[in-house]
């Protein structure tokens, strides 16, 4: 038994020794390519303080598809930085702001992109391995993400372990193979109009979503510590298709939680929900996002009416 | 419990410990230990499977020693019949209730006849048919007096529910398992040694084959409508390997594991992929559910005596129960009534069906004629996976209709391509190293002995990378539906 014990040991010993070093270089490796529709990048600009933006955009999808940072810096030379974030709810996108806020200077403004989805909280974690290069050993990605199916608590202690379990070496290789990187943590999406509506219509008749009490809260403490820091705060409801407009039955009342915070902090808040581009099909892809056209008009028309409110 | 999850991984260690350093040489503490373990292993998916097992157990338990003391042939065989009919009844029920309901109901709209019947929620009891069928070997050879019954219940419990073969095998016959648990057991270096080295080539059969192959096979088989011939044909090659790399690959975990523990399970695979005839295969194939089925079903309705007729129909019903045992689908059927038609020929030719040495023995090449045997018997195979793998009769059917068709002398074009490609390569690097292990009992149980022990380190270490590399996406072992 002895012996067994020792040379099992000796066999495993290697492994032990060199997990930790080999997971900060794959980390490393990872965070240089532009995997998970580029998230990696964006990650990788905030954890290498390679950031240095006088105006920041938050939000979802909707902030990452709609703001093109290219157009804001040749309009207004302002530095410009999209932190939109794909398929997360306003609970995760604090993550990505509080990493943004530990690691680089601060914005002088912050447009944040709302809509109905902002204050919701999904269950899943969305695009989870996104956090593999940066998670181990970091307690506040952990305490952000334990509330989410997604990563059990050896994925963020021990070395290895959240590669070997959620990374597939073929898709890792495929993917790198196929796709884009972002400019400033933007990327205009060049597709067509889908039936994304019509399928969720016929699958969701009556489609209500339930705001997250600690999310409301949460976003409270959010604009209220901008307050503090004398960071300017815009919020804005994107061009959303007219016709998708009613399929969240409770739409306007979620949207409203916006305009009572804006009401109650003084900040300004622009909606575009009944303007002439929610209205051309041609501008979008599905009801909630504007193609890459759509967000070039729509990003020009944004930075006419700010000036405008100027 | 999955062998490959995190889980497994703690409590294996901690089992092992347990075993060998705290009730070392107690052969009822030791074997307490295993029945606790494997009540919290199969426990871990839903506590109230334990009830079953539990059941299980006592009714077998019971049967055995009332056979025991048992002269009375008549009572005997009663008693007998009572073991068989409780344990195929829990079978019948949680496996099959809602099967025969639905093809009840089927049945009478064919005929223009609409009723309704009320489906239950029945949850299918994770390993119920292996299991079930390990006791049931029990009660017949005891009623046989092949064996001896148990006077130990907790040896008896940990027979049963033995945690490294209690879910997908081997089915171990009573009478090789269960003395096994009545004996000293020693803690043997190289025994162990290989358990673990089966183990790791297990992880690598599940891992790096199976569950790579089941993305090509998944995809595939799920619109199969949209894909021509040849990717049709490529879906069910992998499929082939997606089963035997996952079966075989727990069965590998299982003996190896069983071997930490100082015991000897059978051997379930024997490279079935390099058979040349189709009943040189099924010699290969499953070896444990084959070989009860010849016990205990074959041999008992006349087995090989009486004329071709008599053999024919044994061998039919021993496919048609096979496919049940498999599942509750037509499907399943449809690949039995295969497998007997590939069987037809050797029973009207009379033909002994004993090739039992390997293939190319001692050569690295095989001839050219062994090479179109192997990859005829392939085929045949990868023809009833078509069924075996549809989700219906109908789209088998279909599959087969598109695979026959001039889209079969076109390329395969599916979205997953450059996957398919690795998994190819690595299919390719798999096959080759079986290959160069098909005289041992496993592919690597003596591959590098007489290299450098540093090169057979590297080896092993190269294993686990590739294991690393592709555990991202863990499937559920193939043959715990069964």
């Amino acid at each position: 038994m002895k012996r067994f014990l020792k040379r099992l040991l000796l066999f495993i010993l290697p492994i032990v020794i060199l997990a930790y070093p080999l997971d900060i270089l794959v980390s490393q490796i990872l965070r240089k390519t532009n995997l998970h529709y580029g998230e990696y990048e964006v990650w990788d600009d905030i954890y290498a303080s390679n950031i240095d933006a006088d105006l920041a955009i938050f939000g979802s999808s909707r902030a990452w598809r709609h703001f093109d940072p290219k157009i804001f810096e040749d309009s207004l030379g302002l530095k410009t930085y999209n932190f939109g974030m794909d398929g997360h709810n306003f609970w995760m996108q604090q993550l990505r702001h509080r990493k943004y806020f530990a690691k680089n200077p601060h914005p002088q403004t912050i447009i944040y992109s709302v809509d109905i989805l902002t204050l919701v909280k999904r269950v899943d974690l969305f695009n989870k391995n996104q956090l593999l290069p940066f998670m181990l050993f970091d307690d506040e990605i952990y305490n952000y993400t334990k509330s989410y199916q997604g990563f059990s608590w050896a994925n963020y202690y021990v070395p290895l372990y959240r590669y070997a379990t959620n990374l597939d070496f073929s898709s890792f290789i495929s993917d790198s193979l196929f796709q884009e990187y972002r400019y400033h943590g933007f990327k205009g999406a060049d597709r067509k109009w889908n039936l994304d509506l019509q399928e969720a219509e016929l699958q969701y008749p009556n489609f209500s979503l339930d705001e997250d009490t600690p999310s409301v809260a949460l976003f409270i403490s959010f604009i209220e510590d901008m307050k503090r820091e004398n960071i300017d705060i815009i919020l804005v409801c994107a061009p959303e298709y007219y016709e998708g407009q009613d399929f969240v039955k409770n739409r306007v009342e979620l949207i409203s939680t916006f305009k009572e915070i804006a009401e109650n902090y003084s900040l300004p808040f622009f909606d575009y929900s009944d303007s002439a581009i929610s209205k051309r099909q041609d501008l979008f892809y599905n009801t909630l996002h504007l193609n890459k056209e759509g967000a070039e008009v729509f990003t020009q028309k944004f930075i006419r009416d700010w000036q405008r409110l100027k | 419990m999955l062998f490959n999850s995190l889980d497994f991984a703690i409590f294996l260690p901690v089992v092992f410990v347990l075993y060998w350093f705290l009730v070392n040489r107690r052969i009822k503490l030791q074997n307490l230990l295993i029945v606790l373990a494997s009540y919290t292993f199969y426990g871990w998916w839903d506590w109230r499977f334990l009830i079953l097992i539990f059941f299980s157990t006592l009714v077998d338990y019971s049967i055995g020693r009332m056979l025991a003391g048992q002269e009375d042939q008549k009572r005997r065989k009663l008693y007998l019949y009572l073991s068989v009919i409780i344990n195929l009844s829990l079978l019948g029920f949680f496996k099959y209730y809602n099967f025969f309901l639905d093809s009840f109901v089927q049945a009478f709209s064919f005929f223009g006849e609409e009723i309704k019947l009320n489906y239950l929620q029945i949850i299918l009891p994770i390993g119920i048919s292996f299991y079930t069928f390990q006791t049931l070997s029990y009660t017949i050879d005891v009623y046989k007096r092949e064996m001896e019954p148990s006077k130990d219940f907790i040896a008896f419990a940990a027979f049963v529910s033995f945690f490294p073969q209690l879910v997908a095998g081997p089915i171990e016959r009573a009478s090789s398992l269960l003395p096994q648990f009545l004996k000293q057991r020693t803690f043997d270096y190289i025994k162990a040694v290989d358990g673990l080295r089966q183990i790791l080539w297990g992880l690598f059969k599940k891992i790096v084959i199976a569950d790579n192959a089941a993305k090509v096979v998944n995809e595939i088989f799920a619109n199969s409508d949209s894909y021509n011939g040849s990717t049709l044909v490529l879906g069910a090659v992998f499929f082939a390997f997606q089963v035997y790399g996952d079966f075989s690959g727990y069965s590998d975990i299982a003996i190896g594991t069983a071997r930490l523990f100082g015991f000897n399970l059978m051997q379930n695979f024997a490279f079935p992929y390099f058979s040349r005839d189709i009943a040189e295969h099924w010699r290969r194939w499953h070896i444990s559910l084959n070989t009860w089925f010849r016990d205990y079903l074959y041999i008992p309705l006349g087995g090989s005596r009486g004329g071709a007729l008599m053999k024919l129909r044994n061998t039919a019903l021993v496919f048609i129960v096979s496919g049940f045992w498999h599942g509750a689908n037509w499907t399943y059927i449809v690949w039995a009534f295969l497998n007997i038609l590939y069987f037809l020929p050797f029973i009207l030719r009379k033909k002994k069906r004993t090739r039992s040495e390997i293939v190319a023995f001692g050569k690295v090449i095989p001839s050219l004629r062994e090479v179109l045997q192997i990859l005829g018997t392939f085929s045949l195979n990868v023809f009833a996976y078509i069924f075996f793998r549809s989700e219906t009769v109908g789209q088998a059917f279909s599959s087969v209709r598109t695979i026959f068709s001039e889209s079969l002398f076109s390329l395969p074009q599916f979205e997953g391509m450059l996957h398919a490609f690795i998994t190819f390569i690595l299919i390719l690097i798999f096959m080759s190293i079986e290959w160069f292990g098909r005289n041992d009992q496993f592919a690597i149980a003596k591959l590098g002995f007489t290299w450098k022990r540093h090169w057979r380190q590297l080896f092993y270490y190269s294993i686990m990378l590739a294991i690393f590399l592709f555990m991202g996406k863990q499937e559920q072992f193939v043959y715990f539906q069964f």
